[in-house]
């Protein structure tokens, strides 16, 4: 198309990014987010009890099964989660026979309170999981247009990774390089670092993306090469369940769970149980599974053990069988979801998505960055797609956390017996967005990226106020409770609403020594605001390679 | 999963010192060529053994997978570093890398 | 008719290039799925079927990707779709071919 290959791939490599590079900005953001989701579902229901330290696995056990006695009675399937790092909360959930006509019945999850043994009756929340089904399922539109439309954009992301890397002239002269005095070539130092630092993440997280919904996206080739049973056969094969016995319509007395936890501690000589798992309960064929933290991206036998219920016998299982292809299929969706990472793993995978969100973010600003000086010639301004990238980077780069901050907000201010609460919270969130995308149209660019990057700053760090104010769960409580998935979420919050006002210091400073070295102060105030407008624009990319690499850190 | 990070950053630093344009910029007397010939061979010798180390702390699955989030997290630091606070490149890579051998040796 | 053609700028600048966004997105499609047909049916014997449809389509994403740097990397738009469309009858015929011998029907 162009004059060679890598022109072509840089073109293209520029238009790809350029055309979903806002919902991709999304996408990553949200789903980085997602990594923290159960943390960010307990920080938004206040109402759940602090942590309480050193309870034995078997009273946690012991309690739950007490609840789930009475309040689960006839109920064949239940589940309890103990407390771990991420949740510091026990938790029961059971799943309600199926109504006429539907494949599934309704699955209900209760938070216990430790000492007393009962619910704790939460205010109604999207939580963290709201946020996080948002990087694939989107908001308000339907199911098949959100994965489609989520597909297209990974694919196109696809399409960026690689292009970026056939462009990349000099990826091992260049590893280490970073102009940050420059503006240009700072902006694109930047884009190229965090591309390339955590290339392995962006291709991983990409490509697997893709594979989430493979039989979805080529529908046509899957339904040419196998009928409908075929088609569940083949689904079988490449994502093996547990087996376990079904209902034999038979009571029986079951034993107590927290008894026969005692063979599996002895089975994997330690007491890192993560969830208890019952099957048919009093019945026969009463089955408990108790699985432990992952400890193989794919499947490890070692981390489940099944006994029956009445007997007290270890069920031994056969081990779920993959293929190579179903490996390497569920070995990427391990990675993406990283479900196997500890704490500080987490934080790696966490830090790794914002830097890929970063990299989209730079990507974007250098888009604008490159065409700055050209555009700045042009007699009447520049032109209108310049502007509308620029107010959408504005709104988007910055508006976007200021909008999810929102979403906060509105889960500790809107009122507790509110219709619909729950919807309200991500309203709150997709209105501001929209305000916060069109303001930018009505301000200079420059202006626009100061006074929002001040706003963010102001939200992120007035937030733990709010949450003291409103809450008993605040800093201080979670702190001296020791109750770090609480204190981690505020802390957090003021982490990066500093980096927000540090970055919003740096532009401002940058701003106003452009402008005094830029304007001689002789001229008319009336020349002065016209030229100002024209002018601010260009300073607001040569301040930005400071402020993003900040954000980096954040 | 500090010890992989602080060697990937150790490694890092080697290879960045085998470039002659970041040499210049974190040290402030000339190395003899000699000297610098071995640098790239002892980087990958270093990568290699924090390789081996992910694969011997966390297994063959979700070692390598940690291994690059930490070398993401220390090429990050080294380039924050190298722009910001370049001399002190070399004496935090030697206090790091002391910290890391020990924490193997006793942990 | 002539009018109406002339309500399509056929003659715009602005047709090559979208042309080969089209050749990109549908054309790039078919040629994937049309690999992924040709992959299974080559695994077919190696790995048993259910395997070897899921290989061919877990490969169609790189596929996909290689095909539209592909069109845009030729010089005309005409060479892309003439292609895209040679390489997905080659791998059309081919699996078609490859079915006479294993007998299984796609």
């Amino acid at each position: 198309m162009k004059d060679n290959f890598r022109q072509s791939m840089k073109w293209l490599h520029t238009w790809v990014g350029l055309i979903v590079g806002w919902m991709l900005f999304f996408m990553f953001l949200t789903g980085t987010l997602g990594y923290f989701y159960q943390e960010i579902t307990r920080w938004m229901e206040p109402e759940r009890p602090f942590i309480v330290h050193n309870i034995s696995n078997e009273k946690l056990i012991d309690t739950a099964q007490r609840y789930l006695n009475k309040h689960a009675a006839g109920i064949d399937e239940w589940d309890i989660y103990l407390p771990n790092s991420r949740d510091q909360n026990l938790r029961v959930g059971w799943r309600h026979e199926p109504e006429p006509g539907k494949k599934r019945g309704q699955y209900i999850t209760k938070v216990l309170d430790i000492t007393t043994g009962e619910k704790v009756e939460s205010r109604a929340t999207g939580g963290g999981r709201l946020l996080y089904r948002m990087h694939y399922r989107l908001h308000y539109l339907s199911t098949d247009i959100s994965y489609w439309l989520v597909g297209f954009c990974s694919m196109l992301m696809l399409l960026a990774v690689i292009t970026g890397v056939v462009i990349h002239k000099k990826i091992f002269s260049d590893f280490f390089t970073f102009r940050a005095k420059k503006v240009l070539p700072g902006w694109l130092d930047i884009h190229n670092v965090l591309s390339v630092i955590a290339l392995p993440f962006h291709f991983m997280i990409t490509y697997s993306g893709l594979l989430f919904f493979l039989f979805t996206y080529m529908v046509l080739s899957s339904n040419l090469q196998t009928n409908e049973d075929e088609y569940s056969a083949m689904r079988k094969e490449i994502y093996p369940r547990t087996a376990h016995l079904e209902k034999a319509n038979q009571a029986a007395d079951m034993l107590d769970i927290s008894t026969l936890y005692q063979q599996v501690k002895t089975a994997w000589q330690g007491d890192e149980l993560s969830y208890v798992e019952m099957f048919a309960a009093n019945d026969v064929n009463a089955q408990v599974l108790f699985v432990r933290h992952e400890t193989d991206i794919t499947y490890n036998p070692a981390d489940e053990v099944m006994i029956s219920a009445v007997t007290g016998e270890v069920i031994t299982q056969q081990p779920k069988e993959y293929t190579a292809a179903g490996m390497i299929h569920n070995g990427f969706i391990s990675l993406h979801e990283g479900q196997f990472a500890g704490a500080i793993a987490r934080w790696i995978y966490f830090f790794t998505g914002l830097i890929g969100t970063a990299m989209i973010a730079s990507g974007l600003i250098l888009w604008t960055t490159k065409r700055k000086p050209q555009q700045m010639k042009k007699p009447n301004g520049p032109d209108f797609g310049y502007r509308l990238v620029e107010q959408l980077n504005i709104g988007t780069i910055v508006g976007l956390p200021i909008a999810i901050a929102l979403y906060f907000y509105a889960n500790r201010l809107l009122p507790l017996d509110m219709v619909g609460r729950a919807a309200w919270e991500a309203h709150v969130m997709f209105i501001s967005w929209a305000i916060l995308l069109s303001y930018p149209a009505f301000r200079p660019a420059a202006k626009a990226w100061s006074e929002q990057l001040q706003l963010a700053a102001l939200v992120y760090l007035a937030l733990p106020l709010v949450n003291a104010l409103t809450t008993d769960k605040h800093l201080f409580n979670s702190l001296s409770k020791q109750d770090w998935n609480l204190a981690g979420f505020d802390l957090t919050l003021l982490l990066v609403g500093s980096c927000f006002a540090f970055a919003a210091y740096k532009v401002k400073a940058l701003q106003v020594s452009n402008n005094s070295s830029k304007r001689p102060s002789t001229q008319s105030s009336k020349q002065r605001v016209k030229q100002g407008k024209a002018q601010l624009p260009a300073t607001s990319g040569s301040l930005l390679p400071v402020q993003q690499a900040h954000k980096e850190q954040c | 999963m500090l010890v992989l990070t602080s060697l990937s950053f150790s490694a890092m630093v080697l290879f960045c010192l085998a470039m002659s344009k970041h040499r210049e910029q974190v040290l402030a007397h000339q190395v003899s060529s000699l000297v610098v010939r071995f640098l790239r061979p002892l980087a990958w010798l270093l990568l290699s053994f924090t390789a081996y180390l992910s694969v011997e702390l966390f297994g063959w699955s979700i070692g390598p997978a940690l291994l690059f989030g930490a070398l993401t997290i220390a090429i990050l630091l080294l380039i924050l570093l190298l722009t910001y606070r370049a001399k002190i490149v070399p004496p935090l890579a030697i206090v790091i890398s002391l910290l890391a051998s020990i924490s193997i040796f006793i942990g | 008719m002539p009018y109406l053609i002339n309500k399509l700028h056929l003659s715009s600048p602005h047709w090559p290039l979208v042309s080969r966004v089209f050749a990109a997105l549908f054309g790039g499609y078919v040629l994937a799925t049309s690999s992924s047909l040709f992959v299974s049916q080559i695994l077919l014997h190696a790995v048993g079927k259910y395997q070897a449809i899921h290989i061919g389509l877990m490969l169609t994403f790189i596929v996909y990707a290689c095909a539209a740097m592909w069109v845009f990397s030729v010089a005309s738009v005409s060479k892309a779709w003439l292609g895209l469309i040679k390489l997905t009858i080659f791998f059309t015929v081919a699996t078609w071919f490859l079915m006479q011998f294993t007998g299984v029907t796609s």
